[in-house]
């Protein structure tokens, strides 16, 4: 069987593989763990000195305890919850702000507002992105969220360059040429029909934001210029360099296993997603496979 | 003409020998001695060696007038570039000291002809003088400022170096006479200090600003490279000081025998021709250099001290490492304090007094809160000493017997201190703890607020401010923007004004007294003791201002930690990582490989 791929065609749904239900379940369980956190059942004595130094996994401490004697599990768990706090916020920010100006620029593109923005995005982008938090840092004088705006304002930049394309590929689409015969404003137009055709693009841009959010954080917790008031990955692991010249592996152990763990799960998931969401994706996917079963 | 060609020939075999035995020394391999420390210095100009890291290397590379002894502890003074100790007049306000006439600044274009002269009298005035030339952005001025008679007057003037100084007078080239306003005792220690290290005039003045980074001395070595990873000092050729005297040193058999030290008595020092010292600021990357045999020298990190160590009480190190190594478990020639802002008076000194009663419960507190014990176990392995007050255990001052319940931890007690005087979360001030920006110090936060914590003082009474180098954390406690910071002391000289001088109302932020303590009965007693001469009644007088200091809680202290020194068997030395003790490095022997 042959496709015209100009012509959409509906796919039947297809079976999702038991590999596709791992990655959700594995960030299931990280968000009960930070949901847990926030709610206050567990973890909120991270900081809490309960047992001996270095003291090896027993019941007290099921993981051990680290070089203060503090609860090695309760830091981990708590730091999924500064994980998450810091991906969601960005995820949501830098795709809102990112979507938002995006659709504008490929609305008007061609025009001085849409040179406007796609100059910001060059400018933002040709900055490295640690100098630059570091920069913004400086400038807010050590501010708890300095990192969370860093972030923000440096990750926004490829959702929107992503949304132009898409809204400058939508608005050639018939539903929005007579959306524009119809007399609509530019804003309806891109509130009523640009985005809500785009959600998938930004769902799955937010999903691959919360994860490269997640590990800037915990490289720059680790470099010292990460979480202030709170406990992170990266600040168990800039640790860890210290226990393993005691001999102490613990630390970052669980610190490597958690974070890994979560970055693996989130790109899956993002991967999973894309392939679920997108119907160009879903249409390359059913050609390829296509084109599979036709070779000889 | 048979004499003739005698004679040819016998100059013809000079020549031949003198020109083997020349290329026989240039085929030497020097000795190198590779010495690391953990951070590099800002600046080797002399009016800016304030800290450890320039100490050590302008003490090598420039003389002092006096210096500490190589191995006697306590340390003891004894002359360097003088000829001897001091004369001081009965009044206490004059004093003449008598250069030796063989100390020669080293070779370098500054001089004419690129050949370096005899040190005088004159370039101690112009050394001194200059701390008082604001250009020279001096940081060891407050040494000497108000004790030399007329040094203000002459700043005000200009600080012209060609216009004479009233108190400060080169009568001859080898004489020095200085006169002061008040009798200070501590001028010897002073003139020990890298601070006072002699410059010559024709050097500050070729090089200007550039000065800081290239050094003109008369000290044993002469600086060859600097870079942000090492510098390299060659032997200054016109160093000479005779043979190295042992037992003039403090030498004793019991402490120094199995180091090797004998082998260089009664020889010319240096006895290493070229000194390379590294800067490297992370523990694990110089105790990997070490073990690579990069550098030559190791002070153990505390993570590593359970490996090299066989025990803690008494210290004694593995045997495997006693068989490759010279060990060496030092207490340091200072210490580590917590310190509270009193100019804040959320927390310190207050004008109404029922608040400033309450004020002194809470840092009491706060004091009983915290666990010495266990910031010694956890970060030191134990191996530090805890003491009241400031008065660290190395000096003669030293109470043993004083009350140390100021170092007891006690939270039950703290808290109920906290609420005789109606302090609970809703009352309690919040304090901005300052840190540098690193992973012990950050540790070290949680481990204090954790204590904090446990006799109920809530976690977010207490906000951490991390700074990102050591220079903005200073600055932050000069201006007064931390209420609460720990902070090391290290002693410049052996006495406890030293310390206690961190408490003197004049010397509020920015100067030395970071914690703004102002209490005029302290300032009085401590003015007294500055002007007696080592007695009985001075030591009563440190010990009563040390008990003052306890008394109206202005720290929670104090520390001294011991370090744990590894270096290879075939390097003789007894190495000193303190401000006293940077001199060691001249000293330093390097045994012929068998």
């Amino acid at each position: 069987m042959t496709e015209n791929p100009a012509i959409p065609v509906r796919d039947k749904p297809q079976p999702i593989p038991a590999s596709g239900w791992i990655a959700p379940l594995i960030v299931l369980a990280y968000v009960i763990a930070a949901a847990g956190v926030w709610l206050g059942f567990w973890a909120d004595g991270w900081g809490d000195i309960t047992g001996d130094m270095w003291a090896a996994p027993s019941s007290d401490h099921w993981l051990g305890t680290n070089r203060l004697g503090q609860d090695i599990l309760s830091r981990a768990v708590a730091a999924t919850a500064t994980a998450f706090e810091i991906g969601l916020l960005v995820a949501v920010a830098s795709s809102v702000m990112g979507g938002l100006l995006g659709a504008v620029a490929g609305h008007y593109n061609g025009s001085r507002l849409d040179e406007l923005i796609l100059w910001l995005k060059g400018t933002i982008d040709a900055i490295p992105f640690y100098l630059f938090v570091v920069a913004i840092a400086f400038a807010l004088q050590g501010h708890a969220m300095a990192m969370h705006l860093a972030m923000i304002v440096a990750f926004w930049t490829t959702t929107a360059r992503i949304v132009r394309a898409e809204t400058m590929r939508i608005g050639q689409t018939g539903f929005i040429q007579a959306a524009r015969a119809g007399g609509s404003t530019p804003a309806r137009i891109i509130v009523r029909h640009v985005l809500p055709n785009l959600v998938h693009v930004l769902l799955v841009q937010a999903t691959l934001v919360f994860v490269a959010a997640i590990k800037a954080e915990v490289v720059l917790s680790f470099l010292g210029i990460g979480v202030q008031d709170s406990i992170s990955w990266g600040l168990m692991l800039a640790e860890a360099g210290q226990d393993i010249m005691a001999g102490q592996y613990m630390n970052f152990m669980v610190a490597s296993l958690a974070l890994f763990g979560l970055v693996m799960a989130g790109s899956l998931l993002a991967d999973h997603m894309q392939d679920r969401l997108d119907p160009r994706s879903r249409h390359r996917r059913t050609t390829s496979l296509t084109r599979r079963q036709h070779q000889p | 003409m048979s004499f003739a060609r005698t004679a040819c020939a016998t100059i013809a075999a000079l020549l031949f020998l003198a020109a083997c035995e020349h290329s026989g020394t240039e085929g030497e391999t020097p000795t190198v001695y590779r010495h690391a420390i953990d951070g590099m210095p800002a600046s080797l100009d002399p009016a800016h060696a304030a800290n450890i890291y320039s100490a050590t290397l302008v003490v090598n590379l420039y003389d002092t007038l006096f210096r500490y002894r190589y191995l006697s502890r306590p340390y003891e003074l004894t002359p360097n570039l003088a000829r001897g100790m001091p004369d001081v007049s009965e009044d206490g306000h004059v004093w003449t000291i008598h250069l030796r006439d063989n100390a020669r600044f080293a070779d370098d274009p500054a001089f004419p002809g690129g050949r370096g002269r005899a040190v005088t009298a004159g370039d101690v005035v112009y050394s001194l003088g200059r701390h008082f030339n604001p250009s020279t952005r001096s940081q060891g001025a407050w040494l000497w400022r108000g004790k030399i008679a007329g040094l203000e007057d002459w700043m005000e003037a200009g600080a012209d170096p060609d216009q004479p100084i009233a108190g400060l007078r080169a009568v001859d080239d080898r004489t020095l006479v200085i006169e002061l306003t008040e009798p200070y005792p501590q001028l010897a220690h002073t003139l020990a200090m890298a601070l006072a290290a002699v410059v010559p005039r024709e050097a500050v003045e070729h090089y200007g600003r550039e000065f800081g980074v290239r050094p003109v001395g008369s000290g044993p070595f002469q600086l060859e490279q600097l870079d942000e990873s090492r510098a390299v000092l060659e032997r200054n050729p016109h160093f000479d000081r005779g043979p190295l005297d042992l037992t003039a040193e403090g030498y004793d058999p019991q402490r120094h025998d199995q180091l090797g030290l004998q082998a260089l008595d009664g020889k010319n020092y240096p006895f290493i021709d070229r000194l390379e010292i590294h800067f490297i600021t992370e523990p694990t990357a110089r105790w990997s250099s070490f073990i690579a045999g990069e550098v030559d020298n190791v002070m153990v990190p505390p993570e590593q001290s359970g490996r090299v160590l066989a025990s803690t009480h008494p210290v004694s190190f593995q045997p495997d490492i006693e068989r490759d190594y010279h060990t060496l478990a030092e207490p340091e020639a200072g210490f580590v304090l917590y310190g509270f802002n009193m100019a804040n008076e959320a927390i310190g000194h207050h004008p109404d007094e029922e608040i400033d009663r309450a004020n002194r419960a809470l840092r009491c507190a706060m004091r009983q809160a915290f666990d010495w014990q266990e910031r010694n176990d956890t970060f030191y392995q134990g191996l530090g000493q805890v003491f009241p007050g400031v008065i660290p255990p190395f000096l003669d001052a030293f109470d043993p017997t004083l009350d140390d319940r100021s170092t007891a931890h006690a939270p039950r007690q703290a808290r109920r201190l906290l609420d005789a005087h109606d302090w609970s979360p809703e009352t309690l001030p919040r304090l901005t703890y300052g840190l540098e920006s690193s992973v012990h110090q950050r540790q070290m936060f949680e481990q204090f607020r954790a204590r904090m914590a446990a006799a109920g003082i809530p976690n977010e009474q207490l906000r951490r401010r991390a700074f990102a180098n050591f220079g903005d954390f200073s600055r932050a406690i000069a201006g007064g923007e931390l209420d609460l910071f720990l902070i090391g002391w290290t002693m410049a000289w052996p006495d406890a004004l030293y310390a206690l001088q961190l408490f003197y109302g004049p010397n509020a932020a920015p100067g030395a007294n970071s914690f703004n303590y102002s209490n005029p009965e302290f300032d009085r007693l401590f003015e007294h003791a500055a002007r007696l001469d080592d007695s009985d009644e001075r030591t009563a007088l440190y010990r009563r201002l040390n008990e003052m200091v306890i008394d109206d809680c202005v720290h929670i202290g104090s520390l001294s930690r011991t370090r744990l020194h590894l270096w290879p068997r075939h390097v003789l030395m007894l190495p000193d990582r303190e401000m006293l003790g940077g001199y060691f490095l001249r000293f330093v022997g390097i045994e012929a490989a068998p």
